[in-house]
């Protein structure tokens, strides 16, 4: 086992990976940009190293420094989490020959994954159903208009580097493909340097459906079941669960068989996710991509599965064989998770960053928090606006909702917008609590929301409102007495650094008494 | 003390008198007789035996608006004290037709999609502006003439930045 694992990483995953090492007795690293030395993953940390300033392109995603640091603090593997440099062969390579063990795939099997063109070829050749698309990338708006009237639209551009929905853009007419091309790609380059994009015909109301798998260097290749996904803004997940609310274990069985297929197509070690899309109305399901790292959203299948797979992720990557067999794993109860992001829900999902004034987390029976914030912290622009995960467990889909809804009214935050009041509806509608789930959700949800607000404000919100402004008032009258009492004192400031010092003697005397008994 | 408050659609005129550990407030015509108690950013307020958790962000001030938290149900509020009304009242609203294109958050400008004096339709992208790694494009909502364009590509701006102006 190692001794030492630096954390390529911020925010709630390098807190998440932090915890395992603690778990093992291993000692954690961490790295931070300028704009992150106060940060929480630095404070839970042993060693820490600053790597660049603030914009990621020169810290987090800085592999020299980031090496030069793993070797500064002689840690022995390197955990990268999900995003920055995850998905990054070359970063991969970097880190094996500096003599260090990167805890992920093997770098073929992220360059053939990496690239959804030729993820594409692996899964056809692994007889896995793909989605009808391009296996090349495009090279010009012109062949692209070609491509998608042969398909029909809607069609979906995709960066071939892509992930968590940058570089992505549905195309409802052929009038939007030119436009719609343009930011896709310019989206491409600025998240991921590769202005690559190919094309897709879009299954209509399709559930995403994904797979976990885990594979070791000995061979073992398992599946951990699904987690569905479908609940999605801008083609980024928000809520996600396990299992399946269609909870069919055939089901789970057929697509984890094609998950195993893929990752043992590429001889994968490690921990990947091969998603799909489901479609309710046929029950076929198509490859989508397999994303060759942890996901965020893998304290579903931690809590229905029992199983804590960044423990095992370290694990394989010191050589051990998995911890368990496929015929081990028993999906027990249910998990949803929410992704609070610091964004304003009631404007478009605008980011909204800012400094946390106040936080007090929920907890109790079920509920887990995955936090990469404190109170008092500074959520920067520079980065992905994942605040935490709040993830709740029960014994059946329902308690999972009911636990989820008392947590996310617990959940209390201020000085940014978070998507909390969101969530707080989603787990009040009738169609999420029916588990009637498919990637337009949200849109249709906002929709029904439109339509259903309360003309007239309910009595009990009309007290509450009436509360609030109440306390608005005394706290202007309050503030407005002290200014009063204090202002015209022309204090001796002899006079007053007696007191102060007075008053620490005090402070001694009382902090001496409470000392151990 | 006597204050004046408006939230989203509704206003009231309220009569504070504060002992301390028991507040009566008049609300309009509505009396409540409460027991608060200060917590670390707000107060805990009892009413005819129930609990309301206040939480309140800044510090509220006559004119500007202060957000109230009660339990989960957030209020925007503006007070007004009638022993400083001057200075109150924003600016007054433009009433020419003219759209201000604003940036609603800090971030940088990837793209500027139209130049000084372009005719634009109602929709039209005019600005597209990259935080937290998404781009989003600021469109234009009425159409007219681009008639101040304040930035180019590549220069970082602050929420309420005045990017463009339609007229």
């Amino acid at each position: 086992m190692f001794r030492k694992i630096l954390i390529a990483n911020r925010g709630e995953i390098a807190v998440r990976v932090i915890r395992a090492c603690r778990d093992l007795g291993v000692s954690p690293v961490a790295v931070f940009s300028e704009a992150d030395a106060g940060a929480l993953h630095v404070r839970m940390a042993d060693e820490a190293f600053c790597v660049g300033p603030a914009p990621s392109a020169h810290s987090y995603l800085n592999s020299a420094a980031i090496i030069d640091a793993a070797k500064q603090a002689r840690a022995e593997a390197i955990h990268p989490g999900y995003g920055f440099l995850a998905e990054r062969a070359a970063f991969a390579r970097a880190v094996n020959e500096a003599g260090l063990v990167f805890i992920g795939p093997p770098p073929e099997a992220m360059e053939v994954m990496g690239s959804k063109t030729s993820a594409r070829r692996a899964a056809i050749q692994a007889r896995v159903p793909v989605v009808p698309g391009t296996t090349e990338s495009l090279k010009s708006v012109d062949e692209e208009l070609t491509v998608a009237a042969s398909f029909g639209y809607p069609v979906m551009l995709k960066a071939a580097a892509g992930g968590g929905g940058k570089g992505m853009r549905q195309v409802a007419a052929e009038t939007d493909l030119a436009s719609a091309f343009e930011t896709a790609q310019s989206e491409a380059v600025a998240s991921f340097g590769l202005a690559d994009i190919y094309l897709e015909k879009v299954v209509e109301r399709p559930r995403h459906i994904e797979i976990q798998i885990f594979s070791d260097s000995h061979r073992n290749v398992v599946h951990l079941g699904e987690r569905e996904c479908s609940i999605q803004r801008r083609h980024q997940k928000v809520i996600e669960e396990c299992p399946s609310p269609i909870d069919d274990p055939e089901l789970r069985r057929r697509m984890g068989a094609a998950a195993i297929r893929i990752a043992e197509a590429v001889n994968y070690v490690g921990a990947g996710t091969v998603e799909f899309l489901f479609s309710d109305a046929t029950g076929d399901f198509y490859f989508l991509e397999m994303n060759t790292r942890l996901q965020v959203e893998h304290p579903v299948t931690e809590l229905v599965t029992g199983i804590d797979l960044v423990r095992e992720q370290i694990n394989v990557a010191a050589g051990a064989r998995l911890s368990f067999t496929q015929e081990d794993i028993r999906w027990h109860g249910h998990a949803i998770e929410c992704r609070v992001y610091a964004e304003d829900p009631e404007n478009n999902f605008f980011p909204s960053p800012g400094r946390i004034t106040f936080l007090r987390l929920p907890g109790g029976p079920g509920i887990r928090d995955d936090s990469g914030v404190a109170n008092g912290d500074e959520v920067s622009i520079h980065y992905d606006p994942l605040l935490s995960k709040l993830t709740a467990w029960g014994r059946d889909r329902e308690q999972a909702i009911d636990r989820l809804r008392r947590a996310l009214d617990e959940y209390a935050l201020s000085g940014i917008k978070t998507t909390l009041p969101f969530f707080r509806e989603i787990v009040r509608d009738d169609e999420f609590i029916a588990g009637r789930l498919d990637t337009g959700f949200i849109s249709r949800f906002n929709q029904r929301r439109e339509r259903g607000r309360p003309a007239r404000i309910e009595p009990e919100a009309r007290t509450d409102r009436d509360i609030a402004m109440i306390a608005a008032a005394l706290a202007y009258a309050r503030a407005q007495h002290r200014s009063q009492d204090h202002k015209p004192l022309e204090q001796s400031k002899w006079k007053l650094s007696g007191r102060v010092a007075a008053l620490n003697r005090a402070s001694d005397r009382r902090a001496f008494r409470r000392g151990p008994r | 003390m006597r204050l004046s408050a408006a939230v989203a659609g509704y206003e009231a005129e309220i009569e504070l008198r504060d002992s301390g550990a028991s507040v009566s407030a008049k609300l309009d015509a509505k009396h409540y007789e409460l027991d608060v108690r200060e917590s670390g950013n707000g107060y805990v307020i009892v009413s005819e035996g129930k609990i309301f958790d206040c939480r309140i962000e800044g510090r509220p001030e006559s004119g500007h608006p202060v957000m109230v938290t009660v339990g989960t149900q957030s209020y925007g509020i503006t007070l007004t004290d009638p022993k400083c009304l001057r200075g109150a009242g924003g600016a007054a609203t433009q009433a020419d037709k003219a759209a201000r294109i604003v940036a609603p958050m800090p971030g940088k400008v990837v793209r500027v999609l139209v130049e000084l004096g372009d005719q634009v339709e109602a929709g039209a992208g005019i600005v597209v502006v990259e935080a937290m790694k998404m781009q989003n494009e600021m469109k234009s909502p009425m159409a007219g003439t681009v008639v101040t364009l304040n930035v180019s590509a590549g220069i970082t701006v602050n929420a309420g930045d005045v990017l463009a102006v339609i007229e």
